[in-house]
């Protein structure tokens, strides 16, 4: 393989794993648990700030051309961990003040609305994060190596997809636990789920700052990546592009998640790429929005589960010789018959 | 079904008790002063036309609902501040008017869900994985098939809940509820809206479940329904009580005629 | 001070046009009982067909007229073909919070595609200043300030005197009630919709009138403050929309002379923020927010 052909191929598998990342953390709280963060971008976006930040050395070194807080210089892991923690911390503030039993409807727009204002905030407030301009020159973890770029790239793949596999078996564990099947009690009908003594309020904030804390750190793992980061890769629409994934994919379910992270944020843009440019230069772009739209819609209505329906969990039959117990044999509740 | 867990603990005092609950809405009284006791064992019913605040003071019992002034005690605690989920962690455990299964899991992981004490019930004890959780879960899964054998219900276990005809789901809601180890059950209406066969059945398991040990509070506008199953009976009119005692005293009670008349 | 009065001048101009926006915005969450997210980007629209009319050699004041019957058009087309059909499927309120967004999202990214990213800037004579005292405003903020008056008497008109108005306050308060009462529910709707996007369409026109620029994504930025004001005064409740949009279009500009003016969204942001914590159901609403 060529090397231009390489590192296309190693920035397509990072962008990957981290998409995946993100598509599982909005499948634990919204497929999973009902919850509707539509300021999801908003985490992925503190996390890849806090992890530049932390990598970053003192903002007057490279000639002082960005402000920004911190500039600790740490190394990797330190940068993604302190990114998982921005993400978790950022989410308990916002958790606290708006779940709290709003209509559905409105928790989702005050969300959208802390989203927006965030980006205006950090464009206009430029010692925090160099405002629109964003931070550049990240360090990569593997610079102190002295290796050919095109190894580190591979090396970073290996970083990612280590990640990637670390989040999913966390999500397939919670998934299908006991937990996992509270959670979902508490996307089906939360006055039940209470009435059988689920703490509906502490489960759905948990969960909204676990989801945080691995967007977060997906941000983190992409910004040591592409070493720059700015108001710009984290605009509203992008939160819709991950629930499109998740919604396309299929909710409720990891596989599903990671399907539709395949297909929407990687395999979408990677199909426009190789269009001629006709019209204006944001015809494309703007086109790809679109069909984004369409695309949401149409599965909403068609095939609301998505591509990989959720599956129905059956236990495995009882061990034979088991006793089921005294069974009464009152009149059966169903034309077809259940007792025996 | 463990008879042993659903006896209280001082059979002398009584095991709910509610003193000058009120309830306004806006400008409307829905629960103006009412006060009564529900002893342990036996099915205690709610009466009353429609209107009468049964349901919203079921609601202040179950935790739903907020009251403006009053009490509630159960086995002599106040539990007045108290959440739904904690009550239900005491025992206090109620059905809906409306359907309220949880549809996308299957009636076995409905029954599941509300079993307690399940270490793997934790995000730690999740990660933790099936190892730590998995022998729990089996005992739980035979606890409910037993429960869904009882009912007549084993063959539906791998059925979604929201596929079930409304008399299943109301019987998936009452196991479901069982499952909590409930020392009181409030059922609201439970046959409402069921086939009258159908109602009779669910009759016949909760006829059952009172003769094996399990107190409860129903409330339930078919008077025949009522008078089989309810022991004694409270009746509310415009949120007030106007009568108490067993069903054939209360019935010739003149306040009471007059309400379902006129109510 | 003069920068004071000056700026409750502006103030008064920013209110005017939250008024028109924010009163359709609410006539639709009362009518339909969802949050259109699209709104902002239906005004954009209709600001646009404003730029084209002027390109035309059209007075930007006819182009209002243009603006509101593009945005009445589009709303009922809208809430027919989209709206309506997910909702009686038995979406989810969160369900029709992404069909809005995504309604939006495209309606964003055609004008995007059609037009370009550049701004768009409308040919208008914005008049000489007039001057009452400290206060100073040019003929065409007065001339939103009266349109927006108009507007308003006109919608408080049409709910309160008008059988209409009323039939549109009873399908709002409760739909199977007003059909058991013999008023034509679905007609009620279109008429909501039609008028309440008229507002949309004129708002989206002065907004642009007063920046003197547009581009792509003007409407869905200021969708923000038209949510806030919206439920400040009660979502569904007209009059608390005018009243919200005084005390909001007041707040941002007042405040601006104390942060920079680029914060004003981020004021309107922190008196949402507020009315959620303290009164989730507004000033004058008599509906609960909460489930």
């Amino acid at each position: 393989m060529s090397s231009g052909l390489q590192f296309y191929v190693t920035t397509l598998l990072v962008y990957a794993c981290v998409d995946m990342m993100a598509c599982w953390a909005l499948n634990l709280q919204y497929g999973v648990t009902g919850l509707l963060n539509f300021a999801f971008i908003l985490f992925q976006a503190a996390g890849a700030y806090t992890a530049a930040v932390l990598a970053l050395p003192l903002q007057t070194a490279n000639g002082g051309f960005q402000q920004y807080i911190l500039g600790l210089g740490l190394p990797f892991p330190w940068t993604v961990l302190g990114a998982g923690l921005a993400g978790g911390v950022l989410a308990l503030a916002i958790g606290l003040i708006s779940l709290r039993k709003l209509r559905t409807d409105y928790e989702a727009v005050v969300m959208l609305v802390v989203s927006i204002i965030a980006t205006t905030a950090v464009s206009n407030f430029v010692p925090l994060f160099n405002g629109s301009a964003g931070v550049s020159l990240v360090p990569n973890p593997f610079d102190g190596l002295n290796v050919d770029p095109l190894v580190e790239t591979w090396l970073y793949v290996g970083l990612a997809a280590v990640a990637a596999l670390l989040t999913f078996a966390f999500a397939q564990r919670v998934t299908n636990s006991p937990f996992g099947r509270s959670l979902r009690a508490v996307r089906e009908n939360e006055a039940a789920a209470a009435a059988v003594g689920k703490n509906v309020a502490r489960l759905r904030l948990l969960m909204f700052v676990v989801g945080g804390v691995i967007a977060a750190m997906s941000g983190g793992v992409l910004v040591g990546f592409i070493g720059l980061w700015a108001p710009s890769a984290w605009l509203y629409p992008e939160t819709l592009v991950i629930f499109a994934a998740v919604i396309i994919g299929g909710r409720g379910n990891n596989v599903g998640a990671a399907v539709g992270a395949l297909l929407v944020p990687v395999a979408f843009n990677e199909a426009t790429r190789f269009l001629p440019q006709v019209g204006n230069p944001a015809l494309i772009d703007a086109l790809q929005w679109v069909v984004i739209a369409l695309l949401i819609l149409a599965f909403l209505w068609f095939r609301p589960q998505g591509i990989v329906p959720e599956r129905r969990r059956v236990f495995p039959a009882a061990r034979p010789g088991a006793n089921p117990a005294d069974r009464r044999v009152a009149e059966s509740m169903a034309p077809s018959g259940g007792s025996r | 079904m463990a008879g042993e867990e659903l006896v209280a603990r001082d059979p002398t005092t009584a095991l709910l008790s509610v003193h000058d609950l009120h309830c306004a809405f806006g400008g409307l009284n829905a629960v103006d002063g009412v006060s009564f006791d529900v002893q342990t064992g036996g099915i205690t019913g709610l009466i009353g036309p429609n209107g009468a605040g049964k349901t919203t003071a079921l609601g202040i019992i179950a935790g739903a609902t907020a009251p403006t002034g009053g009490t509630v005690s159960f086995d002599g605690r106040d539990i007045t501040r108290l959440a739904v989920h904690e009550r239900a962690r005491l025992g206090l455990t109620r059905t809906f008017q409306l359907s309220s299964e949880f549809p996308r899991l299957t009636v076995l992981e409905n029954l599941l869900a509300a079993e307690r004490d399940q270490p793997g019930d934790s995000l730690w004890g999740a990660v933790l994985g099936r190892r730590h959780w998995g022998a729990a879960e089996r005992e739980y899964v035979e606890r409910a098939r037993d429960l869904l054998a009882r009912f007549g219900m084993d063959g539906k276990e791998s059925e979604y809940a929201g596929n079930l005809s409304g008399g299943q789901k109301r019987l998936v809601e009452i196991m479901r509820a069982l499952m909590t180890r409930p020392r009181l059950l409030l059922l609201d209406e439970p046959m409402a809206g069921v086939h009258p066969n159908l109602a009779q059945s669910i009759a016949s398991y909760l006829e059952e479940l009172r003769d094996n040990g399990l107190t409860m509070l129903m409330i339930e506008h078919e008077l025949s329904i009522v008078d089989r199953l309810c022991d004694p009976v409270v009746v509310m009119a415009q949120g007030r009580i106007i009568a108490r005692g067993r069903m054939a005293e209360v019935r010739h009670h003149e306040q009471v005629l007059e309400a379902y008349l006129v109510g | 001070m003069d920068l004071f009065v000056a700026a409750l001048g502006f103030g008064l101009v920013t209110a005017s046009i939250l008024a028109i926006a924010a009163v359709g915005f609410t006539m639709q969450f009362g009518i339909t009982n969802i949050l259109n997210l699209a709104y902002g980007d239906l005004m954009t629209a209709a600001a646009f067909v404003a730029y084209v009319m002027n390109q035309f050699g059209i007075n930007i004041w006819i182009g209002i007229v243009g603006g509101g019957v593009f945005g009445a058009v589009a709303s009922v087309v809208l809430n027919r073909w989209v709206y309506s059909p997910f909702l009686r499927r038995g979406t989810s309120p969160f369900g029709m919070v992404i069909v809005s967004l995504a309604m939006g999202l495209m309606i964003q990214n055609i004008l995007l595609g059609i037009g370009g990213p550049t701004a768009f800037s409308y040919q208008m004579d914005q008049g000489p200043n007039l001057r009452a005292g400290a206060l100073i405003l040019t003929v065409s903020q007065v001339g939103i300030m009266v349109i927006s008056i108009a507007a308003m008497v006109a919608i408080f008109l049409l709910l309160t005197r008008t059988r209409l108005g009323k039939a549109m306050r009873a399908s709002a308060a409760n739909a199977p009630l007003a059909r058991s009462c013999g008023i034509r529910t679905d007609r009620v709707t279109d008429v909501v919709w039609a008028v309440s996007g008229a507002l949309c369409g004129v708002a989206g026109v002065v907004l642009v009138m007063n920046t003197a620029s547009f581009t792509a994504i003007t409407g869905s930025t200021f969708l923000v403050v038209i949510i806030a004001v919206a439920v400040l005064g009660g979502v569904g409740q007209p009059n608390g929309a005018m009243l919200g949009a005084l005390v909001v279009g007041l707040a941002t500009e007042l405040g601006a002379i104390v942060i920079a003016p680029s914060y004003k969204d981020v004021i309107a942001f922190a008196i949402l923020v507020l009315v959620l914590l303290v009164r989730p159901q507004g000033i004058l609403s008599l509906a609960r927010a909460s489930t």
